[in-house]
């Protein structure tokens, strides 16, 4: 009967959007697969696999609301992804794997927090992205391919070593520091902030801050491994499940009730994927929502104003995936002489940095990079600093900062750097 | 043999005055303080550009003028008991009437647009549904036929018409197709283009589905005399500091982002099933559908049947219908309903 059946199915799966075809996978005629470079079983393999992925793609209207919405195409080299283009390619079977189309896709959210019939790209890219890593079927750019032999090898995406891990805290005296502490609270630092020179400041930044509201921790040292979300979203699911076990399992070990990761990244992937659903192990939570407790509680107290202008980067892992918008900003707020202005997008509107979904380790030219429409909004908020909650968002920035003489007088800061400048 | 037709509108005025043409007794129940329902504030229907007014003043003098037919304005049904083969239903002013079948002709309601935010409707004044678009093309509407931005009142040059707001999206649970808002919009960018033909009219849709009779040709000559239609489904609008509305959207068939200003921005809002549906559903015991939109028996042999004897639907009541389907509609419950008396009668 009319518009009784249009999402059957619905109770066995959660969600099953195999409405049209009934959950049976679909053969392709031949002429779809044409030009995947001979390896028309590929496709045909993948798209079953992606049963459910594929048949949302399959209800796309076409629209084009995902590509307006993309911050791709607000680049000046005129819309050279577009989300819309690629769900028709894909489901003809023409998608050129070949070429780079597949890795311009930060994962940002920006096309499933629009679409109106809520098809997962993200996902569906995450699985083209896996038939190319573990398929061979196409382009796999070098600096990519280098970050994910390193996390096979390292359990990290930079090729350092991992028994120096923990060297960043080795010259800080912590007195919560305590490696049998019954809290049960863990500090999750992730790579950034272990081993790159910037991204360590904010590491130490973070343990000051739990140091100084007196709030028993614990972190993983160099037991810690990367939380595999970059590897999962560059499609490497193999190594992505390695990394997972050995991060479970050191939290098993330690009778770890509480996780604060210091990115984002970390907070949404071990959210989402390290545990089935309905299995509630330990609360997962990114550290800015401890440290929005630390000062409404009156654990933390700011003495030194900071007279600064600033403006906030909201991070996609944050906002889009996640509704965290107005703490940051009540955080910022508190703070005795800031002044915070809004850039012209911002909260669940705010544009990627760049660095998501793999986006890191690519090097994109001058000029395509998503970096400079972020920073070319702060220049018109005139701020003094851009604060922002993610450690490859403060990479990402910077480094643009850097390399531009116009976004000189630019600072870019981390919340917890912030936070500590007034204490 | 008396017949309970609840809903003034269209559907329920044919259908009384059909049913009062076999000497069947109607008593019409509306909710509202005026019978003649949604159409007769159109100045224009699709597709002939008829008027909808005088449509609708003929049936509502018709049924004034019946001795078949009463009306009961003001008032709704609050509860319904079957009694062997007849229903005795009370009616919210306090009267208790008794009849052989009830017809439901509720009709629908128009989708609100602030449920979809970023159009900004309600936030920005020149973004106006396509409901008030119809009363500003009105010549007895607020504006005297001409189309003034609520602004500050400027002949608006630059129209902009969004399609499928409220239709068409899964995400605030209308993923069906409420079928007449092709039409009615192309209608409206006839009406504009042809009252002012330095009007710049540009329709933003994903597909046109203009199916019926005459509807199609209706479309043909609104680009034949300038409107223009761009594929690709608006993501935002955002006002400037002049009033004036941007629009942003991707020309899907060129592949290409496309951004324009206009002075006026209509929202081609869909349909929703009507504010009381879930409380008939429960008075009647009768079932709806996932869309919200009331179920029939058997949506083709017994169209007009619900799962209790005696009690039937007609009209937008079980999804969207123009304006002429639902005087086909009020014809063929006509008949059904005769048919079901009639046997009622013989077997008593």
């Amino acid at each position: 009967m009319v518009g009784q059946d249009y999402k059957k199915g619905e109770s066995e799966a959660g969600l099953d959007y195999g409405w049209r075809f009934q959950g049976k996978p679909v053969l392709l005629p031949e002429d779809r697969s044409a030009i995947v470079d001979g390896s028309s079983h590929l496709m045909q393999m993948a798209l079953t696999e992606m049963s459910k992925e594929y048949f949302s793609v399959e209800r796309c209207l076409q629209c084009g609301m995902c590509t307006e919405a993309c911050p791709n195409t607000m680049l000046n080299t005129n819309s050279r992804f577009s989300p819309r283009k690629f769900i028709q390619e894909l489901r003809l079977g023409l998608i050129d794997f070949s070429g780079e189309d597949l890795w311009f896709c930060t994962n940002c959210g920006s096309c499933v927090s629009v679409c109106p019939y809520e098809i997962p790209f993200i996902d569906v890219m995450k699985d083209l992205r896996n038939l190319v890593i573990e398929q061979g079927a196409g382009y796999l750019p070098q600096s990519l391919k280098s970050a994910i032999s390193s996390c096979r090898r390292y359990q990290n995406p930079w090729m350092e070593d991992p028994n120096k891990r923990a060297d960043w805290s080795k010259t800080l005296n912590i007195l919560t520091l305590k490696k049998d502490n019954t809290d049960g609270v863990l500090l999750f630092v992730g790579c950034l902030p272990s081993y790159d020179e910037r991204g360590k400041k904010i590491a130490k930044a973070a343990t000051l801050l739990l140091d100084k509201a007196g709030i028993n921790f614990d972190f993983l040292g160099e037991k810690e491994v990367c939380c595999g979300d970059g590897i999962l979203r560059s499609g490497d699911y193999r190594t992505f499940e390695k990394l997972k076990k050995i991060n479970t399992e050191s939290f098993e070990k330690r009778g770890i009730k509480k996780v604060y990761t210091i990115s984002p990244h970390c907070f949404d992937v071990m959210k989402n994927h390290y545990f089935e659903k309905n299995e509630d192990k330990f609360l997962v939570a990114p550290f800015i929502l401890l440290l929005y407790e630390m000062l409404t509680e009156g654990r933390l107290k700011i003495n030194k104003p900071i007279n600064k202008i600033v403006t906030f980067h909201d991070p996609c892992f944050l906002s889009k995936h996640n509704h965290i918008v107005s703490e940051p900003r009540e955080i910022l707020k508190s703070l005795p002489g800031i002044e915070l202005r809004e850039m012209e997008h911002h909260s669940v509107k705010s544009i990627c940095c760049g660095g998501g979904g793999g986006g890191i380790w690519l090097d994109r030219k001058k000029g395509e990079r998503l970096t400079e429409i972020r920073l070319e909004e702060t220049l018109s908020t005139k701020a003094d600093i851009l604060v922002t909650a993610c450690p490859l968002c403060l990479s990402m920035l910077e480094d643009t900062v850097k390399n531009d003489n116009r976004f000189e007088p630019i600072e870019v800061m981390d919340i917890c750097e912030l936070v500590l400048e007034g204490i | 043999m008396r017949v309970l037709v609840l809903g003034g509108g269209i559907t329920g005025l044919k259908t009384a005055f059909t049913l009062s043409e076999f000497d069947i007794e109607t008593i019409i129940v509306e909710k509202s303080s005026e019978i003649g329902g949604k159409v007769k504030r159109y100045d224009k229907i699709f597709p002939d550009f008829r008027s909808g007014k005088n449509l609708v003043k003929n049936l509502i003098a018709s049924a004034r003028n019946s001795p078949n037919i009463t009306v009961l304005e003001n008032s709704t049904v609050t509860n319904v008991a079957k009694n062997n083969r007849s229903y005795t239903a009370s009616l919210s002013d306090g009267k208790i009437i008794e009849v052989d079948a009830i017809i439901l002709t509720c009709g629908f309601e128009v989708f609100d647009a602030t449920r979809q935010p970023e159009y900004g409707y309600s936030v920005y004044p020149n973004v106006i549904t396509s409901m008030e678009l119809e009363s500003f093309l009105n010549p007895e509407g607020p504006t005297k036929g001409k189309l003034l931005r609520p602004s500050d009142g400027k002949v608006a040059k630059r129209i902009a018409i969004i399609f499928c707001v409220g239709s068409r999206n899964m995400k605030i649970g209308n993923p069906y197709c409420s079928r007449i808002c092709c039409s009615y919009s192309t209608k409206q960018a006839i009406e504009i283009k042809e009252n002012d033909e330095e009007a710049m009219v540009t329709c933003f849709y994903m597909d046109i589905r203009t199916y019926g009779r005459g509807f199609e040709e209706m479309y043909q000559y609104a680009q034949e005399i300038g409107v223009k239609y761009i594929r690709g489904r608006v993501s935002e609008c955002s006002v400037l500091p002049d009033g004036n509305i941007q629009v942003r959207a991707e020309n899907t068939l060129l592949g290409k982002p496309v951004q324009g200003v206009f002075d006026l921005v209509s929202l081609s809002v869909g349909m929703m099933p009507c504010v009381d549906a879930e409380e008939l559903a429960g008075i009647f015991g009768i079932e709806r559908g996932k869309d919200g939109f009331f179920l029939s028996k058997d949506d083709d042999l017994f169209p007009h049947d619900t799962s209790k004897e005696g009690v039937f639907l007609a009209g937008s009541i079980t999804g969207l219908k123009p304006i002429r389907d639902c005087f086909l509609d009020a014809m063929s419950v006509s008949g059904r309903v005769v048919s079901y008396l009639t046997d009622l009668y013989k077997n008593r």
